[in-house]
């Protein structure tokens, strides 16, 4: 069978031998006594290749996903609950250590069509009871009980960047013509549908929306923005404005249109561990997840909202400033928070 | 010779397994989008603004890269430039780096105090507007675009040019009269990669400037809206915003237009260089 | 004494290199000031964190394995299309570039789709592979994004080994299979090996497939280039920031290498 279709003859490059160019193919058979008809076996050769390409098949396919023997949970939490989420899987981990927890993190709105599309996870905790509804409606929800499956309060505060170039003070501050405002995507992010609520309130949503010059798909996209001074406004929940304590300030916002939102937690129809995602659950809602919760600077008690409000402007001034010390006297609750800010310069 | 025979075969299987998993990686998913959601997306003005969008910043990208690339590229191939080694280096990494490392870079980059200092003297904002995709797609498509032209400049033998300038011709005439023909067919094609990079941009402007669907009319210049390219995202990023938000058909189909793009533009690189990508020369 | 015609050479060459040194310091602003606003002691405190080695780890396995898998398609198709003449040969050109160049993001999308049709999710759900949401969706997008990359190097490895040596060898009596394993790679050693850095590279960085094909799960299925993305959306930037720098001391150390290598098979 000939197998030089694209190319001339063998005659060819037999001339082209006589014509003693020297090529690696002939020093090989020479070193085999000249003897070319008789070569080493090929079929050695080729299962080498074989052999590898099965081998390396089979140890990826061993190594990522079917020879687990530990329990993992996935978990939905909108992007905003990141910090807290991760120290309760923590906690949690050491308590139980056959369980592990694997967070997927998104804007909150975009999980319905994950969830949809891949049928998977164990637990949801959107940043907004609105999305939880709407996954009701398509029955992932297994147990959800509005009036005790509160995890925490979100607390909404004003942020600008540091030193307030445009002097923020109120809601309707946002107004003012020039400012850059950065707002949330309600169809994507938790706090796009606070924006509009709030704003509508004040009366002065048309004039935001001209201001607007970044939507973002999910809450920590608008304190990065704020954190590098990408926008000079805009207003997110307490635990996402810890994290940026050092880069940022925090205005609160006037009561007559401060409202706190309840973060809920729900178990999804398709759990492969239900036991284990309803002991996450239990741990989330009880006295220890409120705790980690109250912390991160959520308001797990409506009536300390005064308090809470006070503790974080303190928070956000001691961690500007060295020479403070960090005590429950100088920042109340978010002792932890300002100590970590203040270890690294971002 | 039953060994060679069952070896071609295997070769054979290999490559025609191969292209049918291209083609049936594509085709499989005419089943997740239909002719209605289709024509509701091509009713939707902001799909027609999206193509209008990607295909303008492809193209002043691509004409930035030109201007930029194919005198450094130039300037590579023939000068012996000191630390060549390293430049070589840096524009060959640029094509692995993943496209977020560039937006978060880019992003930090242009809000570093001193720079930031400088925009606001200028009292222009970089972040978030519109030149900022064509700076981000600039990025990959000069480095894509600099690979393609220096391997075009390495192609063309030096000693033509010498001949030139031995009957008498400038530097200047050379170059454009002697050397840019040589390697036509070669820049043709880096032109071609380039701009298909462009349009395929889509971590680094997601980072870098983030979406333009949902803002006020206010916030685009008289320029957008004569063009017709306010409120509108790049191609590659209305994609993603659909998927993520529940309207997967709508998703697919742009998908499917963002794919018969690129395959024209694949085609006319093919016709053009005869060769596909140019890769083997660092 | 510096004569006119030094000038205008000198001038000439300046000019040129000028394009060089904009483009050079314009990569140069990036790395700086983004090394600059880290500041070396974050830098090292960040690299003190389990969480980064695992996300290191996970991303060099996983492109290996990806890599692995792209060599031994692509050197076989490579191969073949070098030295054989297939019909419509424009058509599969066409189709082999197609996946290099369209949007990562799309092809992540189509993967999804793929997965979820006929006959391919008969074949994972008895095989009992997820892809979804697991670690071997990663390798799956890496593969599929460096394949065609892949099969494009090779292919043009093997175009320059002239086939006269194979002829040789195969009129001094050698199978075809001993001849590609004896005389084709053992000259193409260095292009191939050049190959494989850059796809293992081009692997790392990849993203934007996995982003709407298996979804960000931390912990699971963070590779770098995620992690960067999620940490950004996360509010870590300084996180963010370390991983970046990591991945471009990755690229920048691949290159050199695939530099170091391939200067050998230089024409200039």
């Amino acid at each position: 069978m000939s197998f030089t279709k694209k190319y001339e003859g063998m005659g060819y490059c037999i001339s082209e031998m006589r014509d003693g160019m020297a090529c690696s193919a002939r020093i090989n058979f020479c070193r085999n006594g000249g003897n070319p008809i008789k070569t080493m076996p090929q079929i050695k050769h080729f299962s080498w290749l074989i052999i590898l390409f099965f081998a390396v098949v089979f140890l990826s396919l061993t190594l990522t996903g079917c020879g687990r023997k530990e329990k993992r949970l996935l978990f939905h939490a909108g992007a905003g609950q990141r910090s807290s989420l991760d120290e309760i899987a923590q906690v949690f981990q050491q308590r139980y250590p056959d369980v592990k927890v694997d967070f997927s993190y998104k804007g909150s709105g975009y999980f319905l069509a994950d969830v949809t599309l891949s049928q998977e996870g164990d637990l949801y905790m959107p940043g907004e009871e609105y999305y939880l509804l709407q996954a009701a409606g398509r029955e992932f929800i297994a147990d959800y009980n509005p009036e005790t499956d509160i995890a925490a309060y979100f607390l909404p505060v004003i942020i600008t960047p540091e030193g307030n170039p445009q002097n923020v003070r109120s809601v309707s501050d946002f107004a003012k013509p020039g400012i850059r405002v950065g707002l949330g995507d309600p169809k994507a992010c938790a706090i796009g549908i606070w924006h509009e609520k709030i704003f509508q309130k004040a009366s002065v949503l048309e004039k935001v929306k001209k201001n607007t010059t970044m939507e973002a798909k999910c809450i920590p996209e608008l304190g990065n923005a704020c954190q590098l001074k990408a926008i000079d406004a805009t207003i997110v929940w307490a635990t996402t404005a810890v994290l940026y304590l050092k880069d940022i300030e925090i205005i609160p916002i006037e009561p007559e249109y401060r409202e706190l939102v309840g973060l809920p937690v729900a178990v999804l129809k398709f759990s492969q561990y239900p036991e284990e995602a309803k002991k996450l659950k239990e741990f989330i809602l009880f006295d220890e997840g409120k705790d980690i919760f109250h912390n991160h600077a959520y308001c797990i008690d409506p009536a300390k909202i005064e308090e809470d409000m006070k503790w974080l402007v303190e928070a956000c001034r001691v961690s500007k400033d060295a020479s403070i010390p960090v005590s429950e006297q100088t920042v109340g609750h978010l002792v932890k928070e300002v100590k970590r800010s203040r270890e690294t310069k971002r | 010779m039953s060994g060679s025979r069952w070896f071609v075969y295997v070769l054979y299987a290999i490559t025609i397994l191969f292209i049918v998993s291209v083609c049936w990686l594509f085709l499989s998913n005419i089943g997740y989008t239909d002719t209605q959601s289709v024509l509701e997306l091509f009713s939707r003005p902001w799909f027609w603004k999206s193509v209008k969008l990607s295909l303008l910043t492809s193209c002043v990208t691509t004409i930035i890269a030109i201007v930029v690339g194919i005198p450094a590229s130039y300037a590579l191939s023939r000068f012996n430039i000191p630390g060549k080694t390293i430049i070589d280096v840096l524009f060959a990494s640029v094509i692995v780096l993943p496209a977020s490392t560039i937006g978060l870079c880019l992003m930090v980059a242009f809000q570093y105090e001193p720079i930031l200092k400088i925009q606001q003297a200028l009292g222009i904002r970089i972040v978030h507007s519109m030149p900022s995709i064509i700076i981000a797609q600039l990025v990959l498509a000069l480095a894509f675009g600099i690979k393609a032209w220096r391997a075009a400049f390495d192609d063309v033998n030096p000693r033509y040019e010498h001949v030139a300038r031995s009957l008498g011709s400038s530097r200047m005439r050379t170059f454009w009269k002697v050397t840019l023909p040589s390697a036509k067919v070669g820049i043709l094609a880096g032109i071609v990669l380039a701009w298909t990079r462009a349009m395929a941009e889509f971590g680094a402007v997601l980072l870098f400037s983030s979406t333009f669907r949902n803002r006020h009319e206010t916030q685009f210049s008289h320029i957008s809206k004569f063009l017709g390219i306010d409120r509108a995202d790049i191609l590659p990023v209305g994609m993603w915003m659909e998927i993520e938000g529940g309207n997967i058909e709508q998703g697919i189909a742009i998908g499917f237009v963002l794919v018969i793009i690129t395959l024209l533009s694949v085609y006319a690189l093919n016709k053009i260089s005869g060769k596909g990508l140019q890769t083997n020369k660092i | 004494m510096i004569k006119y015609s030094h000038v205008k050479q000198i001038s000439w060459v300046i000019f040129f290199s000028a394009f060089v040194v904009i483009i050079l310091a314009g990569i140069g602003f990036l790395i700086i000031t983004n090394v600059l606003f880290l500041g070396f002691s974050d830098f090292m405190y960040y690299l003190q964190k389990p969480r980064t080695w695992i996300n290191i780890a996970t991303t060099i396995w996983t492109a290996s394995i990806a890599t692995i898998l792209s060599m031994s398609t692509g050197i076989p198709v490579g191969y073949m299309l070098a030295r054989y003449k297939f019909p419509c040969q424009k058509f599969m050109d066409t189709l082999i570039d197609l996946p290099v160049m369209v949007p990562p993001a799309a092809v992540g999308i189509f993967l999804l789709g793929l997965f979820k049709t006929f006959p391919v999710n008969s074949v994972t759900s008895i095989l009992g592979i997820k892809v979804d949401h697991a670690l071997s969706g990663v390798i799956v997008a890496q593969f599929t994004v460096t394949v065609s990359f892949c099969i494009r190097l090779t292919m043009a490895s093997f175009e320059t080994i002239s086939p006269r040596y194979e002829y040789v060898g195969r009129s001094l009596g050698a199978s075809l299979p001993y001849t590609f394993f004896k005389i084709s790679l053992p000259l193409a050693k260095n292009s191939l090996i050049v190959a494989l850095i850059i796809v293992w590279a081009r692997a790392c960085a990849e993203w934007e497939s996995l982003m709407l094909f298996v979804g960000g799960i931390q912990g699971r299925t963070d590779v770098m280039p995620f992690a960067v993305y999620l940490d950004f959306v996360g509010g870590k930037l300084g996180w963010a920031l370390t991983t970046s720098m990591f991945c471009v001391l990755i690229a920048i150390v691949s290159m050199y290498a695939v530099h170091r290598i391939g200067g050998k098979t230089h024409v200039r």
